[in-house]
C-alpha cells in the first residue's frame, strides 16, 4: 500500500511539471492550429540556459526561470513573427514541416554548444525530501509542482481577464472577426508564441532541476505534449493540467505494477482511446478538434 | 484549359521516361563503386518510401505521421521469419509487406474516422506503441537489444545479397512504387481519393464510399512501406526498434513528398532524390553541422515553395508568373 500511494504521489508531482510543460504546446495548437514540433527543443533551450546561469553566475534555477522565460518569449516572439507567420495559412504539413526544420536547427545547435552530454542542475536543498507517514516527498519536486500549478493558474487568470488574453481567445476563435476588431493578428500571434516558449523554458529549468537532460530529449518532451495536449483537449486552459495530472499517474503506476518498459506502450494506448471515444479531449471543446484550419 | 483526351505522345512519353530511367539507373551501377553503389541503393529506397506515403498524405490528404510503423513492421516480420522459422527472405518479402497492408487496414478503419492533426498524431501514436510492443516481445523480437538475421552458413537460407543485390531490390521496389503511384493517378480510384482530399464530405455525397477507399489506400501504402522495410531489415543483417521505428524515417517521407509536391508522380521522387542526395554531401563535407544546415534548407524550401516544386512549376507554367516573393505571399498572415 505505501509503495502505491508513493507511486501516486510521484506520479501527481511529475504530472504537474508534464502539465506545464505541455501547456505552451496546447496554447500555440488551440489559438492558431499549429502543431509546433519544436516545443520540446525549446523546452531542453530553458534547461541549458538555465544550468548556464547557475553554474556560471550561481543563479538559483528557480530564480533564474524568469530570466530564462525572458530569453525566451524574446525568441518566440521573433519566431512566430518572421518565419511560422509567413506559412501560417499553409496546409497542416507545412507548419509541421517547418517547425521540425526550427527542431533539428535548435537540437543541433545545442549539440554544438552545450555537447550532446547529460547536464542536471544542482541546487543544495531540491535534493532534501520531507517524509509523511512513510511516503517520500522531494522538495525539489514538490518546489516544482506547486510553481507549475501556480503558473498555469496564472496562465488562465491572464487569458480570461486582461485585455491581451481575451484577444488572444479571440484570434483563436475566429481570426477573421477579431481581426475586424482591430485585433492585430500578426503581433497577438507572435504573444502567443512568446508566451508558450516562455512556458517551455520555465519548465525546462524545472526539469533540469529535478532530473538529467540532453539535447536529444527534445523530440521526447514533444511528443509528450503532444499526448497530453490531445487527452486534456484544446480550447480550455486547464485541459494541459488534467492531461498531465493524467499521464504522470498513467506513467507511475504504469511503472509500478508493469515490468519492462511496457508503460510506454500503455501511455500511447490511452491516447488512441482517448482520441477514438472523445477527439475533443477529456474537457476540451468540440470546436478546437472539429476544425481543419484557421 | 488543357485538352479533355491527352495527345497520343502524352500517353506513351510517361513509360519511355520510365524504363528510360530504369536503364540509366543499370547503367549507372556498373559506373560506381562499392560505398557509392550503396548511397544510390538509398536513394531509390526513400524514392519508394516517399512514393508510398504519397498516396495516403499526398492524395488522400491524411497525414500519416506513423508511416514508419509499416517499415518497423514489415522489417521485423521479415527478421523474425527469417530467424525462427529459416524462410527465405523471396518469401518472407512479400508476406512482409502483405503484413504491412493488413496491419494498415486494421487500424485504418478506426484511425481514419479522425481528420487533420488527429490523424497524425493517432498514427503516431500507434507507431511508438507498436514500437513498445516489439520491445517487449523480447523472446520473438530479441527486444532491444535487436535481432540479428542469419546471412552465411547453413541457418541462412538466403545468401546476403551484398551491396548489388540491394541495389536491384530497391530499384524494383521505387519502380513499383512508381507504376502503382502512376496507375493509382490515372484511375477512378485516384480520382475518388483527390476527391476526399479536396472534400470529404462531398465526395461522401457524390456517392464515393470515403471509407472503402481511404482504408484501400492506407492498406496499399502500408504494403509499399512493408516491403521496402523488410529489404531494410534484411540489408542491416541486425536490426534494433529505435531505428526500425525511428520516427525521423517518417518525417523525411514527408519532408521529401512536401518539397518535391505532394499528390504528383514525379513530386516524391524529385523530393526523395534531392533531399538524398543532399543529405549526402552534406554529410560528406559538413559532418558536425550537416543536421543544421538541412534544418535551415528544410526551413527556407518551406517558407519558399509550400506547395512543392511540381506543383509550383504547374501553376507557374499555367500563370506566366514564376516569381518566389508572390509564391511566399500565399500562406502568410
Amino acid at each position: 500500500m505505501t509503495g502505491f500511494l508513493q507511486a501516486t504521489i510521484y506520479g501527481l508531482l511529475q504530472g504537474g511539471l508534464l502539465a506545464l510543460v505541455a501547456v505552451g504546446f496546447s496554447l500555440v495548437w488551440g489559438v492558431m492550429n499549429v502543431v509546433n514540433l519544436s516545443h520540446g527543443a525549446f523546452v531542453v533551450l530553458g534547461a541549458y540556459l538555465g544550468w548556464q546561469l547557475n553554474s556560471s553566475l550561481g543563479l538559483d534555477p528557480f530564480l533564474g526561470m524568469i530570466v530564462v522565460a525572458l530569453i525566451l518569449f524574446c525568441i518566440g516572439y521573433a519566431v512566430q513573427r518572421f518565419l511560422i507567420n509567413l506559412v501560417v495559412n499553409g496546409p497542416i504539413f507545412i507548419t509541421l514541416l517547418l517547425t521540425f526544420g526550427l527542431e533539428l536547427l535548435l537540437v543541433q545547435g545545442m549539440n554544438i554548444v552545450f555537447t550532446a552530454n547529460y547536464q542536471s542542475i544542482t541546487t543544495s536543498y531540491a535534493g532534501n525530501a520531507i517524509v509523511l507517514g512513510g511516503i517520500q516527498v522531494p522538495l525539489g519536486r514538490l518546489l516544482a509542482f506547486l510553481l507549475a500549478v501556480g503558473i498555469t493558474v496564472a496562465l488562465v487568470k491572464v487569458m480570461a481577464n486582461t485585455r491581451v488574453g481575451m484577444s488572444i481567445m479571440a484570434t483563436g476563435m475566429d481570426r477573421g472577426a477579431a481581426r475586424l476588431m482591430g485585433i492585430r493578428a500578426r503581433h497577438v500571434y507572435a504573444l502567443t508564441f512568446g508566451i508558450a516558449t516562455a512556458l517551455a523554458g520555465m519548465a525546462g529549468t524545472m526539469v533540469g532541476t529535478v532530473g538529467t537532460f540532453n539535447p536529444a530529449a527534445a523530440g521526447g518532451f514533444t511528443l509528450l505534449s503532444f499526448v497530453i495536449a490531445v487527452l486534456g483537449g484544446l480550447g480550455n486552459m486547464y485541459g494541459a493540467m488534467v492531461g498531465g495530472l493524467l499521464m504522470g499517474l498513467v506513467q507511475a503506476w504504469g511503472g509500478y505494477y508493469l515490468s519492462g518498459t511496457w508503460v510506454n506502450a500503455l501511455a500511447f494506448l490511452v491516447l488512441v482511446i482517448v482520441l477514438m471515444f472523445r477527439p475533443s479531449g477529456l474537457v476540451g471543446k468540440a470546436f478546437y478538434s472539429a476544425r481543419l484550419e484557421v | 484549359m488543357a485538352a479533355v483526351i491527352p495527345a497520343p505522345w502524352r500517353r506513351w512519353l510517361p513509360w519511355a521516361l520510365g524504363v528510360l530511367g530504369v536503364l540509366a539507373a543499370l547503367g549507372l551501377q556498373t559506373q560506381l563503386y562499392s560505398g557509392q553503389v550503396r548511397t544510390v541503393a538509398t536513394i531509390f529506397m526513400f524514392v519508394a518510401l516517399a512514393l508510398s506515403w504519397n498516396l495516403i498524405g499526398g492524395y488522400t490528404g491524411y497525414a500519416s505521421f506513423g508511416q514508419v510503423v509499416f517499415f518497423g513492421l514489415g522489417g521485423y516480420f521479415a527478421a523474425v521469419t527469417m530467424t525462427h522459422l529459416h524462410w527465405s527472405f523471396w518469401l518472407a518479402l512479400p508476406l512482409a509487406g502483405l503484413a504491412a497492408a493488413a496491419y494498415a487496414a486494421l487500424i485504418g478503419v478506426p484511425l481514419l474516422r479522425l481528420r487533420g492533426h488527429y490523424f497524425a498524431i493517432a498514427t503516431l501514436g500507434v507507431a511508438e506503441g507498436t514500437r513498445e510492443i516489439v520491445i517487449n516481445l523480447d523472446g520473438l523480437t530479441g527486444g532491444g537489444g535487436g535481432i540479428t538475421v542469419p546471412t552465411v552458413g547453413a541457418a541462412a537460407a538466403t545468401k546476403y545479397l551484398g551491396n548489388d543485390g540491394f541495389y536491384l531490390v530497391y530499384l524494383v521496389l521505387a519502380v513499383l512504387a512508381l507504376l502503382v503511384t502512376g496507375l493509382v493517378s490515372r484511375s477512378k480510384f485516384g480520382f475518388a481519393m483527390r476527391a476526399i482530399h479536396q472534400d470529404e464530405d462531398a465526395a461522401a455525397a457524390v456517392g464515393i464510399n470515403t471509407t472503402r477507399t481511404k482504408v484501400l489506400t492506407y492498406a496499399l501504402s502500408g504494403l509499399l512501406t512493408g516491403l521496402v522495410g523488410a529489404t531494410y531489415a534484411f540489408q542491416q543483417v541486425t536490426i534494433y526498434p529505435e531505428r526500425l521505428f525511428d520516427v525521423e524515417i517518417t518525417v523525411l517521407m514527408v519532408v521529401m513528398v512536401v518539397i518535391g509536391g505532394s499528390g504528383t508522380v514525379l513530386g516524391p521522387i524529385i523530393g526523395a532524390v534531392a533531399l538524398q542526395f543532399l543529405s549526402e554531401w552534406l554529410r560528406q563535407n559538413y559532418t558536425t553541422v550537416h543536421t543544421l544546415l538541412l534544418g535551415a534548407i528544410i526551413i527556407i524550401a518551406v517558407v519558399l515553395l509550400p506547395q512543392g516544386l511540381v506543383n509550383y512549376l504547374r501553376e507557374a507554367r499555367r500563370n506566366r508568373d514564376y516569381s518566389l516573393l508572390a509564391n511566399v505571399r500565399r500562406y502568410r498572415l
